[in-house]
């Protein structure tokens, strides 16, 4: 599903991002990436959805040859792939159901489709009653539930979370990680970055760590020992 | 086309939910018109100023006493002839005569004077217009001929081409004036719309960095800015038009008493309505979409 070449990123000769990444992840796996602040991760994710380039190695995403996709194709690209951000990343001049349903709009789908979809993703969540509120009418909690329904949209093969409960409390953090639990019960691969030992050591899945950009362990049941 | 529809939709959306950036964004643009149409109506007042002072200058050209009828007729019809000239007024020796009385009517001195003398000592004269100023010199040449150094006594120019050569010098360097300044005015409303523009882009550079993410192509997100500039252009060039015909009406009463001719103004904007509503909306377009294209291009590259 997802493969990483000996994939390197350098931003200048002293700053690197990522060094001889070798990585492969299976259909419907639940993969944890974990590491220190500046380590790479989120390097990694960049990668991954185009918005950086590598300077060397190959990334492979389903069919999709990423390393040198052309800038016309990453749209489609994202649309296949759900990103989920500690910084959440929702449009502020656009309700819950507004910002889910840009998801969509932006794909071209009908408004038909798009009045049935909204509604249900947002149920998924737990969020149908507060459809019509802004972002900032809403917790850090509900905000990050929103970037799971936008996410979920269009039914993706992959999740990449980003730190996805970095800005959120113990209880929230939790019940996030049960919805992307939930998620990778329905067939989704899920590639978890985070930091947060507890969330880790409790999901008892696969944990790659990431260290100065080189992958230092990859367990299938691991646990954080940073 | 439902892309098409939904960037229309997002557009006004946008627009409503940044109700002050908008405003702000349309009064910036018919600030900008209305400081290029109060240039433009200076520039047509000195035009006609100059065209109504051009208007009021003509050469008489005097036959000698002696000079027949025909002689005169001669003349006139050869000055027919000449393309630059558009009007010829001929004065008989007997007209002549009475406007001569008629000006020194106060004037017994003068007029006992005349009255001493047997026969009318005045000859025909001609009136000569032509369309340019410049040409009374090409008229003056060619009636310096010998055929006429026997009929024609004066031809006086002098005085005449001293005017026209202030005129011209007055005419061109007020011309040269308002295209300085024009261009001046069109430097600093360019660099106000660049940024305010940007400064409206710039604080939605996140909005726009969120959409890339989201999957949404550099088309799907441009376009409503692009529509948002094609009504903020409608809307302003509107209200600027409709500022200038108001002030323009209120102006003429004014103008009129300067120059003669009423509604200079109002008749000027009448009849180049559609040139400039067309100027103004495209070169406005031009301005904020070139704007908006090279403001985004930065932000897009995510």
């Amino acid at each position: 599903m997802i493969t990483l070449n000996n994939v390197s990123k350098y931003y200048t000769k002293d700053s690197v991002g990522l060094r001889d990444v070798h990585l492969h992840i299976d259909a419907g796996e639940f993969v944890s990436v974990v590491g220190q602040s500046g380590t790479g991760k989120t390097t990694l994710v960049k990668l991954l959805i185009a918005e950086e380039r590598p300077t060397s190695g190959q990334i492979i995403i389903g069919s999709w040859d990423v390393t040198h996709i052309p800038h016309r194709d990453v749209p489609f690209l994202r649309r296949q792939i759900g990103v989920i951000f500690q910084d959440f990343k929702l449009l502020q001049k656009k309700t819950v159901a507004e910002n889910v349903a840009f998801a969509l709009q932006v794909a071209g789908e009908r408004p038909k489709r798009i009045r049935e979809v909204v509604p249900r993703v947002l149920d998924i969540v737990g969020l149908k009653h507060k459809a019509d509120r802004y972002p900032d009418q809403i917790s850090g909690g509900e905000q990050q539930r929103v970037v799971i329904a936008r996410s979920l949209v269009h039914r993706p093969k992959i999740l990449v979370a980003d730190e996805p409960t970095g800005n959120l409390d113990t209880i929230n953090s939790h019940e996030i990680i049960e919805i992307l639990k939930k998620i990778n019960e329905f067939g989704t691969t899920i590639l978890l970055v985070t930091h947060n030992r507890d969330i880790v050591n409790q999901l008892q899945k696969r944990v790659v760590t990431i260290h100065d950009g080189h992958i230092v362990s990859d367990e299938e049941k691991g646990s954080y020992r940073l | 086309m439902i892309t098409f529809f939904r960037a229309i939709k997002f557009a006004f959306q946008d627009m409503g939910r940044n109700l002050s950036l908008s405003l702000m964004t349309v009064f910036i643009l018919v600030l900008m018109l209305l400081s290029m149409n109060t240039l433009l109506i200076i520039r047509t007042l000195t035009t006609e100023a100059t065209s109504s002072i051009k208007d009021q200058l003509d050469i008489s050209i005097y036959f000698r006493e002696e000079t027949t009828d025909e002689q005169v007729e001669e003349v006139r019809k050869y000055l027919e002839t000449f393309p630059e000239v558009v009007e010829l007024t001929v004065k008989s020796r007997d007209e002549v005569l009475s406007e001569f009385q008629a000006n020194y009517e106060g004037n017994k001195d003068v007029l006992d004077a005349l009255a001493e003398l047997d026969e009318n000592p005045l000859g025909a004269t001609i009136i000569v217009k032509t369309k340019d100023p410049i040409d009374y010199e090409k008229i003056i040449a060619s009636l310096t001929v010998p055929e006429y150094k026997n009929i024609i006594v004066d031809k006086p120019f002098e005085d005449s081409k001293t005017a026209i050569s202030r005129i011209d010098i007055i005419t061109k360097q007020v011309e040269r004036f308002t295209i300085a300044l024009s261009a001046f005015f069109a430097f600093i409303a360019f660099l106000i719309i660049f940024n305010t523009i940007r400064v409206s882009i710039f604080t939605q550079r996140v909005e726009i960095n969120i959409k890339k993410l989201v999957g949404a192509t550099n088309w799907f997100i441009r376009s409503p800015y692009v529509i948002s500039a094609f009504i903020f252009n409608l809307v302003s060039v509107g209200i600027a038009t409709a500022i200038v015909y108001y002030s323009v009406g209120f102006l003429d009463p004014y103008t009129s008493v300067i120059f003669g001719s009423s509604n200079i103004l109002t008749n000027y904007y009448n009849s180049h309505i559609l040139m400039l509503l067309g100027i103004q909306f495209v070169g406005v377009l031009l301005l904020t979409s070139t704007t908006s294209w090279l403001a985004m291009r930065r932000h897009l590259r995510v």
